[in-house]
């Protein structure tokens, strides 16, 4: 909300400088974001008056004008526009002066006619996007004074964010409240306007509020003999300044007296409305009612309407009715102060997508005083400058007055809760300047709220006002003394630490993407039906993914059509997934992509793409970081993944993952690779099985016989297997037994392939022979022959 | 006869002046003490002395060949390293080519943050823990003293489930399912994903917050100025910050923390929107009224409560001007991380 200081100045006789000010506002809770000067970039920018215009010598056009500033000689200035002419006055920069695009003004010559400074056009000045010629002002302009103090603009703006508890700064007497109590200063104010004027209301309006909760009270007066026409300057300028546009006297009025003291308020032609009765009722469900900016709206039956007893007339503490304004014609005028409900104006603004100026103060709350006092300051204002005839007395429903709100204040709860040590005096004396009202007795201070201070409802409410006022720049600074308790932290988010900085030690680089995935997500990504956000931001962020793997796919595709070639990616984060008796878990998952050139940019070593088995030997590292056994078996279960380059990672009985090469049908483009590698892991799973235990066998002190075993093998037999074989055979003596290559193609018979194993036995209680050694070699290689077709190399 | 010995000395150190490396030096050895070298040759001649006479010419003859020997020796180890040293210097490599071991990766930008914040919080004895982003209406909102209809839920534009829940806009929910579940003394801090109707280069319609709850008999404002004094110092350094009045609905009273704009000094700039400070965080005393929602016993405790966005963090503090830039996984960003 935008707050003149000059405004402010009405209230409190405050000399600091607006930073100052500001400071101590937003110190306090109304925090200024911004300082406006809008005159501040006109200094030695006057009014001077043309005397004469001449054409240039050398330039058609150019013209050459004499103008007068009232300060030594005429100044001699080239001009390049033409919609002046001599007698007029125009702003006049001076030599000197620093334009507020920062353009420096000094002599010139201009075709060798010389130029002693500049006239300007109005966006020169920086006041509007006009530039079709030179800003004529007024005649009436004072030919040297600065143009700032001529065009009023010699104004401090403070644009300040009122937060949703303050209803009551919303307006030039509520900011200056509370300058009031942070410097100490005294509030002024003019005496009241009254409510004299000839006849009785109570002969011409009666209210009926039909509905007390909706509206607490109603009060109206009414004016006669109203000529409507412009406002004054003064009263234009100010509501142009909080960023108001002026309309006519009367709705500028109630628009004045709502920046100034914050109640909202609306003026009807009274020839409009039909009878003497106005009603206040809740609209009926599904009626047509157009409002003042044209616009047919459907009501509902929690919305507040005025009406008369034919037709509605406004929507209460939201917007008037376009039938019943007050247009140039109008003669009698019937001005509303009223107090509505604050929820039912809230569910109205956002029902019909009406916030206004008005629905905004409902919201948060009025001062309820101030139905009446809001009427007669605005007949008063009225009276000063308009012919108009005030009918006497205020026609006011008031069936529920609001109770007295009375807070108890205990001083220890205050010095407890700020850290602080203040006295009853010390703390009495800061409500004080807040005007609240204090009793006390021996259990301490009662204090009574006034009825604009909505938010003030219990102690810690008073107790901050206490901070406010005190200063929290001047609260100390502890830490507090409290024991701890130990609360473990959830184990799938210590694996996750964990696992995060293996990955990164690898080469990993984490990503976060968004929980959401598009409503056209492939089938064949989603574990299940996804839930779906109602008030999405577009499709492509429609459901909260069931899986990881989907935004990790995008992220490997992006990078890829962006020409990066070496992709290591992982990212930590849940999945959301329904059930079926509504509830919702959120699993941790684990979630690695890895595609493109191993080692790609590396000068020694070399290159090859990243595979099937890289990751898997990766995920072998992940379980046994998270100090569990992993069995990953081959599948064909997951549609995402190429059919056979595909695993499942169980631990323990479940399956706790999957990976594999992202199915080929997904790749389209084809600058995107068609080995991308991705896997899903779920901590959460994870975490809940048992950690494997390490037991330390003992280390024979004999010394080892190594054997090289080579095979060829057809293609379909696998690896597993012949493990499997070779250990039942080998009996307890073998040590190890470790694949170290794998080798298909020339030499090898086609559809075989070759794979050697490097065996290593030991025996806990002597030197082994090989005399031991040979016949189980030749049971091992017996077995391979007679179950896999092997064939020693 | 001394003097012949003194002789052989002195030929011999004539001799070294003139020896350039190892070979050499082994020649003059073998000229001295070979098999047929001239110390050898003297010690030979001794049997043709009498007991006596050899005596006193062993005794000369043996402190010529240890001089000799130690001489050497001494030469010996200089000449080979300074051998080795030349050898060396030849086996040259490139080494401004590049490092060979494997890369290093990096961890995003809001873990880095969260990370040094949430070891800050331990280290003052805080636990940690976590809860679900889909949440209830009650956790979200009512529970933290914002009934439907309030202007404060303007604050937070909020994401609706088809399935009638919402995305948590906030991490305070945790408040209220910690305190639901374990009575003061509390100190707990929670980390995670929160969501907001909002898209655009300062604004993620999901992002992160960090939120830290310390409950107990007498916590004050005073606990809860010096708990975020020591947080900003420890992510910011030395820098200038202030503790000013605002609103919360879960808290009262209720303030925010701002530091000085670290772009221009506070001096005022775009950032800043000429105002010197840059606001970091919202934070507060534990309202009453939520402390009625966990049924906590009215009055007997207070409790602060502190509310932060990391990606805003994360942007200062790595000059990050663009918040989509965290969630495009884009490598030429996330490198940077390093």
């Amino acid at each position: 909300m935008k707050i003149l200081l000059s405004w402010l100045k009405d209230y409190i006789d405050i000399d600091e400088t607006p930073e100052k000010i500001a400071e101590a506002l937003t110190m306090a809770g109304l925090e200024v974001e911004e300082i406006i000067e809008p005159g501040k970039n006109l200094q030695n920018i006057v009014v001077g008056k043309i005397l004469s215009k001449d054409p240039h010598p050398n330039a058609d056009k150019l013209t050459v004008c004499k103008v007068d500033i009232n300060k030594g000689e005429p100044l001699q200035i080239v001009c390049g526009a033409s919609n002046m002419k001599a007698g007029d006055k125009v702003p006049v920069a001076t030599i000197g002066t620093k334009m507020p695009d920062g353009f420096m003004i000094a002599p010139a010559k201009i075709r060798s006619v010389e130029s002693y400074g500049m006239m300007c056009s109005k966006k020169e000045l920086g006041l509007a996007e006009d530039h079709s010629g030179l800003y004529i002002l007024p005649e009436d302009s004072k030919v040297g004074e600065e143009i700032a103090k001529t065009l009023q603009l010699n104004e401090v703006i403070f644009d300040i964010n009122i937060t949703p508890d303050r209803g009551d700064a919303l307006s030039h007497l509520g900011v200056a409240r509370d300058l009031s109590a942070i410097f100490n200063l005294p509030l002024k104010r003019d005496t009241l306007g009254d409510a004299s004027g000839e006849g009785n209301i109570l002969d011409e309006v009666k209210i009926e509020i039909q509905n007390n909760e909706l509206c607490p009270r109603y009060s109206a007066r009414l004016i006669k003999d109203v000529q409507v026409g412009e406002s004054p300057e003064w009263l234009k300028h100010r509501l142009t300044q909080v960023g108001l546009r002026p309309l006519n006297n009367i709705v500028d009025i109630t628009n004045y007296i709502m920046y100034d003291i914050g109640h909202p308020m609306h003026a009807f032609d009274f020839d409009k409305i039909s009878g003497n009765k106005i009603i206040v009722k809740a609209a009926k469900e599904g009626e047509k009612f157009t409002t003042l900016d044209g616009i047919e709206r459907t009501l509902s039956n929690s919305m507040i309407v005025i009406a008369d007893e034919q037709k509605t007339l406004a929507l209460g503490g939201v917007m008037g009715g376009l039938e019943s304004s007050v247009t140039e014609e109008t003669k009698t005028v019937l001005l509303e102060g009223a107090c509505f409900n604050e929820v039912a104006v809230r569910k109205t603004a956002k029902a019909l997508s009406l916030p206004s100026d008005s629905s905004a103060r409902f919201e948060r709350g009025v001062n309820i005083d101030n139905t009446v006092i809001s009427l007669n300051e605005a007949v008063k204002l009225m009276k000063s400058f308009c012919k108009c005839t005030p009918v006497q007395g205020i026609a006011d429903a008031y069936n529920m007055p609001v109770p007295l709100r009375q807070i108890r204040v205990s001083v220890k709860n205050v010095n407890r809760l700020i850290g602080i040590n203040l006295s009853a005096e010390r703390i009495e004396t800061y409500l004080l300047r807040l005007k609240l009202e204090i009793s006390k007795d021996e259990d301490g201070l009662i204090v009574s709220v006034p009825p604009y201070r909505h938010d003030l409802q219990q102690e810690a409410d008073i107790i901050e006002e206490v901070a406010r006022i005190y200063g929290y720049d001047n609260i100390p600074e502890t830490l507090p003394e409290i024991r701890t308790t130990v609360v473990p932290q959830e184990k799938d988010a210590l694996l996750a630490d964990k696992i995060k900085n293996y990955l990164v030690s690898c080469g990993f680089h984490e990503t976060i993407t968004y929980s959401f995935i598009p409503e056209k997500t492939p089938d064949c990504f989603l574990s299940k039906r996804p839930i779906a956000i109602k008030n999405a931001l577009s499709e492509e962020m429609k459901l909260m993914r069931t899986n990881l793997v989907p935004s990790m796919f995008e992220a490997i595709k992006r990078n890829m059509l962006n020409d990066e070639k070496n992709l290591k990616f992982f990212e930590v984060g849940k999945a959301y997934l329904p059930s079926d008796s509504n509830q919702i878990t959120e699993p941790l998952r684990l979630c690695i992509g890895l595609a493109g050139a191993k080692n790609h940019l590396n000068w020694k070593d070399s290159k090859s793409e990243y595979d099937f088995h890289d990751l898997k030997g990766l995920i072998e590292n992940i379980g046994a970081i998270c100090g569990v056994k992993f069995w990953i078996t081959g599948g064909e279960t997951a549609s995402m993944y190429h059919p056979s380059k595909q695993a499942e990672i169980r631990a323990g009985k479940h399956v706790v993952g999957t990976f594999g090469v992202i199915h080929p049908s997904l790749i389209t483009n084809k600058k995107v690779s068609k080995n991308i590698l991705i896997a899903e892991i779920d901590l959460t799973a994870i975490s809940k099985e048992n950690p494997a235990k390490i037991k330390i066998k003992e280390i024979s002190e004999f010394p080892s016989v190594d054997r090289d075993l080579a095979i060829t093998v057809p293609d379909n037999i696998e690896h597993k297997d012949i493990l499997k074989t070779l250990k039942a055979d080998a009996g307890n003596l073998l040590e190890t037994c470790d694949l170290f290559d794998v080798y298909s193609g020339k030499g090898i018979e086609p559809g075989h392939k070759s794979l050697a194993y490097s065996l290593r036995f030991r025996d806990k209680t002597k030197t082994l022979t090989d005399e031991a050694i040979n016949p189980i070699m030749e049971r091992i290689i017996k077995s391979l022959e007679q179950k896999y077709q092997a064939k020693l190399r | 006869m001394s003097d012949n010995k003194h002789e052989l000395i002195v030929e011999f150190e004539n001799d070294l002046q003139t020896v350039k490396d190892t070979a050499a030096l082994e020649n003059i050895r073998v000229k001295y003490l070979g098999k047929k070298g001239k110390v050898t040759e003297q010690l030979k001649n001794m049997k043709d002395l009498s007991p006596e006479e050899r005596k006193t010419f062993g005794s000369v003859i043996n402190k010529v060949k240890l001089e000799i020997q130690s001489k050497i020796d001494d030469l010996k180890s200089n000449l080979e390293r300074k051998e080795q040293d030349e050898a060396l210097r030849k086996d040259t490599i490139d080494t401004s080519l590049p490092g060979t071991f494997a890369e290093l990766g990096t961890f995003h930008p809001v873990t880095l943050i969260a990370q040094r914040i949430s070891e800050l919080f331990i280290k003052l004895g805080y636990f940690i823990t976590d809860g679900p982003e889909i949440e209830e209406e009650y956790y979200n909102f009512e529970a933290l003293n914002v009934p439907a209809h309030h202007p404060a839920r303007d604050m937070q534009d909020t994401f609706y489930l088809e399935n009638g829940r919402l995305l948590r806009t906030q991490t305070s929910p945790m408040q209220i399912r910690v305190m639901e579940t374990i009575k003061p003394p509390i100190k707990m801090i929670t980390f995670g994903k929160v969501y907001r109707v909002d898209n655009d280069i300062t604004h993620s319609p999901m992002f992160h917050q960090m939120e830290g709850l310390a409950v107990d008999k007498n916590v004050s404002m005073s606990d809860l100025k010096g708990t975020l004094g020591v947080f900003v110092k420890e992510i910011f350094g030395k820098i200038p910050y202030r503790f000013r009045a605002s609103y919360f609905p879960f808290t009262e009273p209720s303030a925010e923390v701002d530091i000085q704009c670290i772009f221009c000094k506070g001096k005022g700039c775009n950032v800043c929107s000429n105002s010197g400070w840059i606001e970091i965080l919202g934070c507060g005393m534990v309202n009453p009224k939520v402390f009625e929602s966990v049924n906590y016993e009215p009055g007997k405790y207070t409790g602060l409560a502190f509310g932060l966005g990391i990606e805003r963090i994360a942007m200062l503090a790595y000059g990050i001007n663009d918040i989509r830039l965290l969630y495009n996984s884009d490598i030429r960003f996330l490198k940077q991380l390093q």
